[in-house]
């Protein structure tokens, strides 16, 4: 076996992947605060939940719906992904070209899991939508997907439980941003995704 | 502020060290600090007395922070494992080992151990120290606690005063577990569990040391009448030195005692376990080709080029997966090996390599394959994490238990906590 030391590529400083959260699109949805962590260009930038969150990533694993090609020079897909609890709005244009090629091949209705990055937007008739820009989907059979939601159920009502008993930063910024949304709302809908589960 | 008083107080730190600087001067340049240049009497204090460590060729006694404030100015007796840098102490050990000077300001260097454990020490040339024998006791007063490499050391100048404890004291050190061990001075119990190749040439031996409850790197330097370790024994280690390199620790034994053992003990493997979702399959995934050339075994790049023997037309088919995987809390960078990747995916070498060669994507295929197979899915994972990575050699899929339904239900249906 050869493990020697000097064969593993070199550290880079110490970089951290952002974490894929789990969230409902029913809590997604009500998103409307964003920011970037940092002055650099570079610097990533975070969708804060109404659990007290921030958010650079998500995963989410539902049921493609329909997807629509869209544009002339800059083609771009747009899809709708169901879960339990509502829909989410994905999309992949040509900055992400495998991951358009990957959502251009999934005929829906499909089970997929999608990996990508939420963004804010406010409509010209000032309604807000969040979309999330793919960074990979892929077809994913039933099992995934009730796995995901066992999982996103979970670290929901982790940062619900969070949220009223922690003063993190992220949690103290959500009751700012968002004075009107009682977090305890995430549990019922948590429980709601979990008995539509049929055993 | 009353120079003539902290004079007087340094001077008295420094005539228990065995030096007699001189008070006026010492006032003087007190007032000149203060007066002149309106610096903080503390931090005039304070430097001073590095200008005084300096001349007498001590470490600064304002490095542990103490000096500053008055503190613990005197020689305080000491357990030699209670000593912390910075500090002026008096110990009694037993001189367990003794090394050759790395340079001629060096008079004598090893370790000094008691029955609460052991320090690295140095006795500078200028000391004019008597020679100590290895396997004698010592009561060292006045010794100087200093820190070398982020490791804690004990420094013996003129002003220390040494003397040879006659009387039989045995001392019987215990080994501590592997994963409570560090940097300094270290026993440990473990089995030699790998020996790894010595990529230097003044290197007599590396591998592989462990216990119940971990593993660590251990090197030996070549030394004149230092042996080779003998793979799958278990050995009892003292005195060894751990030193930290990028936040992980290894065992340098040369210097330390060694004994082999009879029998044999269980080894942890030392392994984490990871569940989540595989968000990112990386390039360089799938089937790649290896460098044939013994001992090398680097991956190829597509014109089939090794970073160190070129073009090498004999390569080797191999599976890995590169990829991260996140539990939504973290995310962890994952390489599966061959067996793991066949596993998982379904696909093995042969059909992979089958692909690669007719199928007109090739190698490409197999990525593209393999990704659909594995992206997005709930995976555990187990293995070693080595610099950040966890080297995957067992996986499995996640599989949906009724039993977590319930209890989020439950959860989920409970009062609010």
């Amino acid at each position: 076996m050869n493990t020697n030391a000097r064969d593993m590529p070199r550290r880079e400083g110490q970089f951290e992947r952002e974490p894929a959260r789990r969230v409902f699109a029913a809590e997604l949805r009500e998103c409307r605060y964003q920011f970037k962590d940092g002055e650099d260009e570079k610097s990533p930038t975070f969708v804060l939940l109404p659990s007290g969150e921030r958010s650079n990533r998500i995963f989410i694993v539902g049921t493609l719906t329909e997807k629509t090609r869209q544009g002339e020079q800059n083609m771009f897909y747009r899809g709708r992904v169901v879960d339990p609890t509502g829909t989410f709005f994905v999309m992949a244009g040509s900055y992400q070209p495998e991951a358009m090629q990957q959502l251009a091949k999934i005929e829906p209705p499909q089970f997929v899991a999608v990996i990508g990055k939420p963004n804010l937007y406010q409509k010209p008739d000032g309604s807000w939508l969040v979309s999330v820009r793919v960074e990979a989907i892929t077809v994913v059979d039933k099992e995934t997907r009730d796995l995901w939601v066992l999982d996103a159920a979970k670290l929901t009502l982790d940062r619900v439980d969070a949220f009223a008993k922690e003063q993190t930063p992220d949690i103290l910024k959500a009751k700012e941003q968002y004075p009107t949304i009682d977090p305890s709302l995430f549990r019922k809908i948590a429980y709601d995704a979990l008995a539509q589960i049929r055993m | 502020m009353d120079y003539s008083e902290a004079a007087e107080r340094i001077s008295r730190k420094f005539a228990k060290g065995g030096q007699t600087p001189d008070v006026k001067k010492i006032e003087a340049k007190l007032r000149r600090l203060v007066d002149e240049f309106n610096v903080q009497p503390s931090e005039a204090e304070r430097s001073v007395m590095n200008e005084l460590s300096k001349e007498y060729n001590l470490p600064a006694p304002g490095a542990g922070g103490s000096a500053g404030t008055g503190g613990n100015g005197g020689t305080s007796e000491k357990k030699i494992a209670e000593c912390v840098p910075g500090e002026w102490v008096t110990v009694e050990g037993k001189i367990v080992a003794l090394s050759s000077p790395p340079s001629p300001a060096i008079a004598q260097s090893g370790i000094i151990a008691d029955e609460s454990g052991a320090l690295r020490f140095v006795v500078w040339a200028k000391a004019n120290a008597p020679k100590m024998a290895e396997g004698s006791w010592y009561r060292i007063e006045s010794a100087v606690a200093d820190e070398y490499r982020g490791i804690t050391n004990l420094k013996i100048h003129s002003g220390t005063s040494i003397k040879e404890i006659t009387d039989d004291r045995s001392l019987i050190p215990a080994p501590t577990p592997i994963k409570d061990l560090h940097p300094g001075i270290g026993g440990v119990r473990a089995k030699f569990v790998s020996e790894w190749e010595a990529n230097h040439e003044r290197m007599l031996q590396s591998g592989l040391l462990g216990d119940e409850t971990g593993t660590i790197k251990f090197v030996i330097w070549k030394e004149p009448g230092r042996e080779k370790l003998v793979p799958g024994t278990v050995y009892t280690v003292f005195y060894a030195q751990v030193d930290e390199f990028n936040g992980r620790l290894s065992l340098n034994l040369n210097g330390a005692t060694i004994l082999q053992e009879e029998g044999d003990i269980p080894v942890s493997g030392g392994e984490t376990a990871v569940t989540g979702s595989l968000v990112h399959i990386a390039p360089g995934s799938g089937i790649i080709k290896r460098c044939p050339v013994e001992g090398c075994n680097r991956a190829l790049s597509r014109q089939n080029y090794c970073p160190v023997h070129e073009i090498q037309k004999e390569f080797v088919y191999d599976l890995r997966i590169k990829g991260w995987l996140d539990d939504g809390e973290k995310t962890h960078s994952v390489l599966l090996q061959r067996d793991v990747v066949e596993a998982l995916t379904g696909i093995p070498l042969a059909q992979a390599q089958e692909i690669a060669e007719n199928n007109p994507l090739g190698m490409d295929e197999v990525f593209l394959r393999m990704r659909d197979a594995v992206l997005g899915r709930y995976i555990t994972c187990r293995g070693r994490e080595i610099e950040n990575r966890l080297l995957v050699n067992a996986c499995e899929k996640a599989a949906f238990q009724s039993g977590d339904h319930t209890a989020l239900l439950n959860r989920a249906g409970g009062a609010p906590s």
